[in-house]
């Protein structure tokens, strides 16, 4: 084979493939996850029958969603009804592929020279994944337009104007990052960090805090969970859905909840970079790889997450458009501020 | 507006007492009793399924009569023996059934029983009586309260005619509580 045909279309395939696959595995196993955590923090054991220790209780989930009726609603608008859980899958996994988990390596020599594993590191990385983000909330209204339902249409709507409102803020947390690293590129922010000698969450704790609490409204988790509140709506958007459709809306969830935390990990906490990269003395932890310091950080903020979950009741309606514009906006605001004047301060 | 009420407007601190009140019970020890595997220890005066113990029996009818949704069935015929030249009358218990699919095991029958020990007793931890067929498998007869036949027994507990006895009664002085 040629060359070119090897580094354009081999290459790509074969890292899309691989992280395609780890995705969708981290994702099924964060139901699991899920479900542990909240049983502990209700003093519970959870699931933990399937398997050794509950291990196979994902694949078990899996195997009983692909076996369910696949319904469609007598006057449900078939064609839109069906496209909808792939236009919610679709743009959260699209954003894995600018997400830089770990620099070139040559896996331990077994490549002839160091290549990034990430799939591409385009400029406007950022701003990509916020776009391509911005796309899944068609997959939840056009999903609960189409089911031809009341509570899908409301949940619908109420996940539409929640994404307006929260990622003005969004917006504006990432932009004090932008300052500071002054890259759109993924990449280049993490080494921005490497070399500014320090994790942008020490002078960016309050769009840390912002863009977390944003992140958490954009995925519709709790306490932000308004488009699919159980006690109010059913199941919001996707009441009519069942069988993979439905595990599609699932995994979604999830696979947003996994961008957001690598994004939070990336911006805030140095990516894959190991504490303190440029301490002497520190050098030791090294030894554990890259990959492994981004997946730990990300953890822990899939753990935030769902110790949200476990803790906070969910807003109402008012509460929640009064969190976005009135608190979270003027936060925002006056953080690029500081953060603007810190950032001229410091450099000249 | 004091300085420090301005700042709990806005950092909400109550949210984090919220969390740490819930990475507590994360780290708590589970309450979770992973039942077939682990058993709870029922109480001495636990109401558990019936035991019946027919040669104390003296048919008096009374834990039928106590019953308040007449569940015990008993049918009996009398024999007459000839002891020192008279003729005694003596009551022999043909059939004692207990409809325990119907029971709400509030141990009337037993509190009734004049017999020491008691008769009928409900004192047995014994619990596990699910079933998948209701009429005949939840019906007792005689011989099934006396021999737990299909039964599955509080671990340690003996059926009746193994020799186990009433665990706690209700009334008389070797009762747990009332020794001391």
């Amino acid at each position: 084979m040629q060359a070119p045909l090897i580094q354009f279309i081999v290459i790509p395939i074969v890292k899309i493939v691989v992280i395609l696959a780890v995705v969708l595995l981290v994702v099924a196993y964060l139901t699991f996850a899920e479900r542990k955590i909240l049983a502990y923090m209700q003093v519970r054991l959870g699931p933990n029958r399937v398997g050794p220790k509950g291990w196979l209780q994902p694949i078990a989930d899996g195997l009983k969603l692909f076996a369910k009726e696949d319904l469609i609603p007598a006057k449900a608008e078939k064609a839109v009804f069906m496209l909808a859980p792939a236009m919610i899958m679709v743009p959260a996994l699209l954003a894995f592929s600018v997400i830089p988990f770990a620099p070139a390596t040559d896996l331990f020599g077994l490549l002839p020279k160091a290549m990034p594993p990430y799939v591409t590191d385009i400029n406007i990385a950022l701003l990509f994944v916020l776009g391509i983000s911005s796309i899944g909330v068609f997959g939840i209204i056009l999903g609960g337009w189409s089911s031809n339902n009341k509570f899908s249409m409301m949940g619908g709507l109420r996940s539409a104007a929640q994404m307006v409102s929260y990622e003005v803020p969004m917006g504006f947390a990432i932009i004090a990052v932008l300052l500071m690293a002054r890259s759109l590129s993924l990449v280049k922010i993490v080494e921005a960090q490497q070399a500014a000698h320090l994790w942008f969450f020490i002078p960016g704790i309050l769009a840390l805090g912002i863009y977390f609490i944003c992140g958490v409204a954009e995925t519709n988790r709790n306490p932000f969970d308004l488009p699919e509140a159980e006690s109010e709506l059913v199941a919001g958007f996707h009441t009519e859905y069942s069988g993979m459709k439905f595990a599609f809306f699932f995994l979604a969830e999830y696979t947003n909840m996994l961008v957001v935390s690598s994004l939070a990990t990336i911006m805030f906490f140095g990516g894959w970079l190991q504490p303190f990269p440029n301490v002497a003395w520190l050098s030791f932890l090294g030894v554990i790889p890259p990959v492994i310091w981004f997946a730990v950080k990300v953890a822990c903020f899939i753990f935030v997450y769902m110790w949200f979950r476990g803790t906070f009741p969910r807003y109402r309606f008012d509460q929640l458009m009064q969190v976005g514009w009135k608190w979270l906006i003027p936060l925002s605001l006056a953080n690029l501020v500081i953060v603007g004047v810190g950032v001229l301060l410091v450099k000249g | 507006m004091a300085v420090s009420q301005f700042f709990s407007k806005l950092i909400p601190t109550d949210l984090f007492a919220g969390l740490r009140v819930t990475g507590g019970y994360f780290l708590r020890k589970k309450e979770t009793v992973q039942f077939p595997e682990q058993r709870r220890e029922p109480t001495e005066r636990f109401r558990g399924l019936f035991s019946y113990d027919v040669d104390r029996c003296i048919d008096c009818h009374l834990c039928a009569r106590a019953c308040p949704i007449n569940i015990i069935f008993i049918r009996d015929h009398a024999e007459y023996e000839e002891i020192d030249g008279k003729k005694k009358k003596k009551l022999v218990v043909d059939r004692y059934d207990i409809d325990v699919k119907r029971c709400m095991f509030c141990g009337l029958c037993e509190e009734a029983c004049p017999t020491h020990p008691k008769s009928v007793w409900l004192t047995t931890k014994t619990y596990e009586g699910a079933n998948y067929e209701r009429n005949e498998e939840l019906y007792f007869t005689k011989e099934r309260l006396m021999s737990w036949d299909g039964i599955k027994a509080f671990p340690g507990v003996v059926s009746p005619a193994q020799g186990q006895e009433p665990g706690n009664l209700a009334g008389t002085k070797t009762g747990g509580g009332e020794a001391a």
